[in-house]
């Protein structure tokens, strides 16, 4: 039994990692991937509500009727959001002004509503708990990565280390000398 | 009555659902609730620090629905306001601050929160929008079109913000930091004689002839001026009754003869101002 758990863990992670193979949640991915920190600000949140929501939803699948199990869904996914938003505004003022309308914008985020309908909607609840912390690594994996990538190829130096930065290439972008790759490379 | 049965079912299932999550946010709404509040304050503070650097104090006064923070250095010394405020913006209120120094001059805008839409209105929080407010005061008309711009697409969410900053930069200019629109001219210490005066008309300069009796304004003579004669004409017409009616130099202009009519009331000015000035008189100073 232990072993299917750790599948379920992994295979959000892995097989069916949400950004890379299931290639769900572009927009918020696409949008906030700026900055390794907005990256990482944004998948944590995800994690936590995708977490709470699948213990939630596969606790109480049984009692919610086939016809409304999709407003249930969303009102349930819509409250962690807003526990998320609040707690964040409250306690990482930076990073709620960076993440602004993305975070809100997690409740229409297809992974939670995906995982809510193709899995804890149907499996036991350990199952779904470890689902759910799963697709949400997996999601902060993606952010991650493309935000690591990005900040270095947008700004022309990272965040997360004092005192390094890279001297890029005078490469030609679309949207020329204004855009900000060329303008890392004309101030480095 | 199994159907009766089902939708009961779905319709208490609802009923709980939405009712515990409504309960959940309002407990997670009280515990964050301080947090919130701190942190904007915080906010505000640093916020206060960079606008007047010299803060050491200040002082809440408030006005109808609006806060006035008078700003103090460690001296005691005016600094300046900072206005909280809000506005109905396109799609709800606009919560700001203005930072008014003690010349009644703008200093920052912050917006504190906002619904406008994201990527159309939120241009006023933005540097193209904000940046043609600092340093405009009361003596400034904040127009839209003349001194300061709407943003096209965001014109509802700009001319809003427009109208509420004219509004309180005026509350704080007669309020806090008692200063008021020049003085209307005092018609009444003008010794009687006859003056001359020039004034900037649409082509070149007007010249008038006042002549003040008992401390009135009594005849209004074109001596001389290069406008074209017809709108010259229009603004002959309708200016110097005006003045002599209301015995005010604020007066409606001539549409049309907007610039005849101003160089009009520019000129009968100048003739007073010389009239009380006499050391200054003699030769018009040309431009």
């Amino acid at each position: 039994m232990k072993n299917s758990y750790l599948a379920d863990i992994t295979r959000g992670i892995f097989q069916e990692n949400p950004t890379f193979r299931l290639v769900l949640g572009m927009c918020p991915t696409l949008a906030v991937t700026v900055l390794l920190k907005n990256g990482l600000g944004m998948g944590l949140a995800v994690v936590a509500v995708l977490t709470c929501s699948n213990l939630v939803i596969s606790s109480l699948r049984r009692f919610i009727p086939e016809q409304v199990r999709i407003p249930c869904y969303i009102v349930i996914i819509a409250t962690f959001v807003t526990i998320v938003e609040m707690v964040l505004q409250a306690f990482v003022p930076t990073l709620y002004a960076a993440l602004g309308v993305f975070v809100p914008l997690i409740v229409v985020n297809c992974i939670i509503l995906g995982r809510a309908e193709a899995f804890a909607g149907k499996q036991p609840v350990l199952r779904s708990l470890c689902d759910g912390i799963g697709s949400g690594l997996g999601f902060t994996l993606g952010l991650l990565l493309l935000s690591l990538v990005r900040e270095i190829f947008g700004n022309g130096r990272q965040s997360w280390r004092r005192g390094w930065s890279m001297r890029l290439p005078r490469i030609c972008v679309p949207g020329g000398k204004n855009s900000s790759a060329c303008q890392a490379s004309w101030n480095c | 009555m199994p159907d009766f049965k089902r939708l009961l079912i779905i319709v208490l299932t609802l009923v709980v659902v939405t009712a515990v999550a409504a309960g959940l946010l309002a407990v997670a709404n009280m515990l964050t609730a301080p947090a919130i509040t701190r942190q904007q304050e915080e906010e505000y503070r640093a916020a206060l620090k960079e606008y007047f650097p010299q803060v050491a104090d200040f002082k809440t006064e408030t006005l109808e629905e609006d806060a006035f923070d008078l700003v103090y250095d460690a001296a005691g010394e005016l600094l300046g306001v900072m206005v909280t405020t809000a506005v109905q913006g396109y799609d709800g209120p606009i919560s700001y601050n203005l930072a008014v120094d003690k010349e009644g001059k703008i200093l920052a805008i912050r917006i504190v929160e906002h619904s406008e839409t994201r990527g159309v209105g939120d241009v006023i929080e933005k540097p193209q929008f904000q940046g043609q407010f600092i340093g405009k005061s009361y003596l400034d008309p904040l127009q839209p079109g003349e001194d300061v711009d709407t943003i096209s697409g965001a014109t509802i969410s700009s001319s809003a913000m427009i109208d509420s900053i004219r509004r309180v930069l005026a509350v704080v200019a007669e309020n806090f930091l008692r200063l008021e629109k020049e003085e209307p001219f005092d018609i009444t210490a003008v010794p009687d004689g006859t003056y001359l005066g020039s004034g900037e008309g649409r082509s070149g300069d007007i010249v008038v002839e006042v002549t003040v009796a008992g401390g009135k304004i009594t005849v209004i003579e074109i001596v001389e001026h290069g406008d074209t004669p017809a709108y010259m004409a229009d603004a002959a017409a309708i200016i110097p009754p005006q003045i002599i009616d209301q015995q005010t130099l604020d007066v409606d202009t001539k549409t049309g003869a907007t610039e005849s009519s101003e160089g009009l009331v520019e000129a009968v000015l100048d003739a007073l101002t010389r009239a009380l000035n006499p050391e200054e008189g003699g030769e018009s100073d040309e431009e």
